[in-house]
């Protein structure tokens, strides 16, 4: 099939348009809700076993890459702009991953929304992002991976603000559309650097063209650090990740596919796709990784006593994320994209456990509200607590393996890991373990602090949602067996590590296994029996609970420093001044001279005759003198 | 100074006091007459030319200056009754509609 | 010198009779009762006349007696009778735009007659041209004029409509 790429990226889109133009309000609520699922759902399953066929077809082609072009988007000057679609080892793993972790959540959405009224609208916009995402992973030049970058901020923003009618929701919704903006001028700008010097936008090109002797007259550590900030926004690290927290207002299938397992991966995938830019820009790599580790590290914080569940595991991706970054940084692409796997399988599962946890508590989500559930919701359960196990990074789960290579490399790389880059990895890591058990226990064990009403109606979710979270736990479980670097090493090589450090390799994971167990023993010992011991703890250091609680007050601070200041400026200096006296003013003002001088001149109609004459005479005169002295 | 130069330097003066009466008296009906001796003027000037290229133009529009001349003054003369009939005056001045 | 007088007559009596037809015109607007007005321009009217018969038009001469003196200021002069009685006799005879019009009238003079005399000399040289009569005048005004003598008529057609919709308005006005 020629155009099977095409088709990959196309068919959510004919989901959406079906969806969005028959099924809606919109379109006349022309058929049920029977057809939106089945085409809702069918169509990514389509693309899902199209990628799989051309996975097949790729390694039957040795792993020379798919490309294909769809369309000539535009001709300017000599230079034509196509889009075209790039299928190679990196761009599989993505798809496989966006493609069936993405058909499993529009399956789930169809119990979770099943009595929501938009239930179209949802699916829509859900295959919107579909086609976005596909098009952001498969796409072969810069361009096109921006139109899928701007494409999946527009969906998200559209699923954030689903349910906009609650102005809450609605400005969740702007805040991420508005802060991913922010990174984009930085993509923007390191997208134009790199034209004007190499005059191509397309990633294989750029790569190459990075990989010769001579590099090319842009420092590349310049370029990398303008897509990084493109990265920070989408990818949820310091300084542009407050929106994720607040990206909870949406439904819960939303935040598990596309802050967890798809969107946010959108940075990893940028520069692990543009790693031949990062091999030559030490400075940009060294920037990548201490923002990873810090990020790590702070939302790890905020983690440990957030009380809302969808929360917790919010500032549980944007330290994960940060994670993913730290091997970036350190120059293990291929590991960073093994993480981006793992965790799309365990955070999946853990969103949408979170889910079926709130669909059997009618909508509550405050974990201090819970408790006792293990055994009235054992499916949910039981899938929770082996992602919870896979996080912590508890072997022989899919999270240990990936971790536990991010660690070793951010030790042992030659190309920017040092002690201080792991410890703060490692201490993130023992606060994952920790804060993932805390929630476990909060929310399953322990006596009932639900009230009445609530637990009388507590039930099993429907098999759509626990089916999936089934599929997601055993992918979890088994995922890490799949040994990803190496299938990426040919296009993603390994760095080197440290010949002196060769022999800790063992040492560290027997550390990175005793911090997995130390957390969940922590949180066992804290949380267990009532949390009494959790209480004290908090009760002797309020400060720092409260800053903790109050995730050391960033939104308000950006509030303080960025927006108050632009509100000002807009209001006094553009609005009032610049609007109002100047452009008003002008207007208003011409308008207003030209009335008085047209009332002035208009007194000379006295409506005596004579003074016509003598006017008309008078001009006769000066006209005469005037062409006959020129003349 | 010769004929020509005479016949034309009149025809300018004729024109100027018509003009200037026009400006300068009250009464509308000599405002009218010194409407005529501008066209007086200008038909001398017409004559002149003329007879001083010896073609007929001049004299054919002098004609048709004529007739329009007196079918002018036939519609002035009733607008000028019906205005004086209106505020019983022949002066210009109470006559001050096209103010403003 | 009676010689002298005879052969240069008509140049003289051009001269003799554009001197009184300035002095005419300028009495027009200095004397008061419109009625001695209207008999200044009547006298101004014949003294053109009789310089265009000096100049060979005598037909022109005819009309200009005819329809001008006979026809125009007849019916002026009806006028001044009928609307005599209505005149005011506090009012003077100028407006307020005497001074200025007069400075503005001198100007206008100057301004032509040196523009004429210095821009366009060939003007007011005297050339000899072709005497024509009559009936030279009749050919080129019904053949090669013949547009501007149809439009002329519909004027006049115009004007009589005009006239009657007056009467029609007075009447109605005045019952």
């Amino acid at each position: 099939m020629k155009h099977v790429l095409t088709l990959i990226v196309v068919l959510p889109l004919v989901g959406f348009l079906l969806n969005g133009f028959l099924a809606t309000r919109f379109g006349g609520n022309r058929v049920g809700k029977g057809f939106v699922t089945v085409t809702a759902c069918g169509l990514p399953i389509v693309s899902f076993l199209l990628a799989v066929a051309c996975l097949v077809r790729l390694q039957e082609a040795g792993y020379q890459p798919l490309i294909e072009t769809a369309y000539t988007w535009a001709v300017i000057g000599g230079k034509s702009f196509e889009i075209s679609f790039y299928f190679d080892r990196l761009t599989a793993v993505m798809t496989l991953i966006v493609t069936g972790v993405g058909s499993l959540i529009h399956i789930y959405s169809a119990g979770y929304m099943k009595d929501d009224e938009s239930y179209a609208r949802y699916f829509a916009y859900l295959n919107l992002f579909l086609f976005f995402m596909l098009m952001l992973v498969l796409g072969r030049s810069l361009l096109v991976l921006f139109v899928g970058w701007e494409g999946v901020g527009l969906a998200s923003y559209l699923l954030i603000g689903f349910w906009f009618e609650d102005p809450e929701k609605a400005a969740a919704g702007k805040k991420a559309f508005i802060v991913n903006r922010i990174g984009d001028a930085g993509f923007l700008l390191g997208m134009f650097l790199l034209y004007q010097t190499l005059g191509t936008l397309d990633m294989d090109r750029i790569n190459a063209a990075f990989n010769v002797a001579t590099l090319p007259a842009v420092s590349a550590s310049l370029v990398g650090i303008l897509l990084f900030i493109g990265a920070t926004g989408k990818s949820a690290q310091i300084p542009l990740y407050v929106w994720l927290p607040d990206a909870m207002a949406g439904p819960t299938p939303v935040s598990a596919l596309i802050h967890a397992a798809t969107m946010v991966t959108a940075g990893v995938y940028l520069i692990a796709r543009l790693s031949g830019i990062y091999l030559h820009a030490p400075g940009a790599s060294a920037l990548v990784a201490g923002i990873g580790a810090a990020t790590a590290f702070f939302a790890a914080t905020i983690a440990l006593v957030q009380t809302d569940i969808k929360k917790v595991l919010a500032y549980s991706t944007v330290s994960q994320l940060g994670l993913m970054f730290v091997a970036l940084g350190v120059g293990a692409y291929g590991v960073a994209v093994f993480h981006v796997y793992t965790h799309a399988f365990f955070k999946a599962c853990l969103f949408l456990g979170a889910g079926s946890v709130i669909h059997a508590l009618s909508g509550e989500q405050d974990i201090m509200k819970m408790g006792g559930l293990a055994k009235k919701i054992p499916v949910t359960f039981a899938t929770f607590a082996i992602a919870t196990a896979a996080i912590a990074g508890i072997p022989p789960l899919a999270g240990f393996f990936s971790k536990d290579e991010i660690l070793w490399f951010s030790f042992a790389s030659a190309r920017g890991g040092s002690t201080f880059l792991w410890l703060v990895a490692s201490a993130a890591s023992l606060m994952t373990s920790f804060y993932m058990f805390r929630l476990l226990w909060l929310t399953f064990f322990g006596a009932s602090r639900m009230s009445h009403d609530v637990a009388h109606h507590v039930h099993e979710s429907p098999l759509s949602m626990t089916g999936v979270l089934g599929v997601l736990a055993a992918l979890s479980a088994i995922g890490g067996f799949f040994a990803l670097p190496h299938f990426l090493e040919p296009m993603l090589p390994l760095p080197d590590v440290v010949p002196a450090l060769h022999h800790c390799e063992k040492t560290l994971i027997g550390i990175a296994v005793v911090l997995a167990f130390a957390g969940l023993a922590a949180a066992a010992y804290l949380y267990g029996g009532g949390a009494r011991r959790a209480t004290t703890l908090r009760e002797r250091f309020p400060l720092a609970h409260g800053l903790l609680l109050g995730k050391y007050f960033i939104d308000e601070v950006y509030d303080f420093l960025i927006s108050r200041p632009l509100l000002w400026l807009s209001e006094r200096v553009f609005l009032r001044l610049g609007d109002r006296v100047l452009l008003d003013g002008t207007l208003n003002g011409l308008a207003a001279w030209a009335q008085r001088t047209a009332g002035s001149l208009g007194r000379i109609q006295t409506g005596n005759l004579q003074l016509y004459a003598f006017l008309a005479l008078a001009g006769v005169v000066v006209a005469l003198v005037w062409t006959w002295a020129h003349v | 100074m010769d004929k020509i130069q005479v016949l034309l330097a009149l025809s300018v003066a004729l024109f100027a006091v018509g003009l200037l009466g026009v400006v300068i008296r009250r009464n509308m009906l000599v405002m009218l007459m010194c409407m005529e001796l501008m066209l007086n003027g200008v038909n001398l000037s017409l004559v002149t030319f003329s007879h001083q290229l010896g073609s007929t133009v001049g004299a054919v529009l002098v004609f048709l200056i004529f007739v329009v001349a007196t079918a002018e003054i036939a519609i002035a003369i009733p607008i000028v009754l019906m205005l004086v009939r209106q505020k019983h005056t022949l002066d210009i001045n109470t006559f001050t509609n096209l103010k403003g | 010198m009676i010689e002298n007088l005879l052969q240069h007559l008509d140049t003289l009596l051009l001269y003799v009779f554009a001197a009184c037809a300035l002095l005419s015109a300028v009495l027009m607007l200095v004397l008061r009762q419109p009625m001695r007005v209207a008999m200044a321009l009547i006298s101004t009217m014949v003294f053109l006349g009789g310089i265009y018969g000096l100049l060979g038009v005598h037909f022109i001469a005819a009309f200009q007696v005819l329809i001008y003196v006979g026809a125009v200021m007849v019916f002026m002069v009806y006028v001044i009778m009928l609307l005599e009685v209505r005149e005011s006799a506090g009012t003077g005879r100028f407006s307020t735009l005497v001074i200025p019009g007069t400075i503005a009238t001198i100007l206008f003079v100057g301004a032509l007659g040196y523009g004429v005399w210095h821009g366009y000399p060939a003007l007011i040289k005297a050339a000899a041209g072709a005497r024509f009569g009559i009936a030279q005048f009749s050919i080129s005004f019904l053949t090669e004029y013949w547009l501007h003598f149809e439009l002329t008529s519909v004027l006049l057609v115009v004007a009589v409509v005009a006239a009657l919709a007056v009467i029609k308005v007075s009447r109605r006005a005045h019952g």
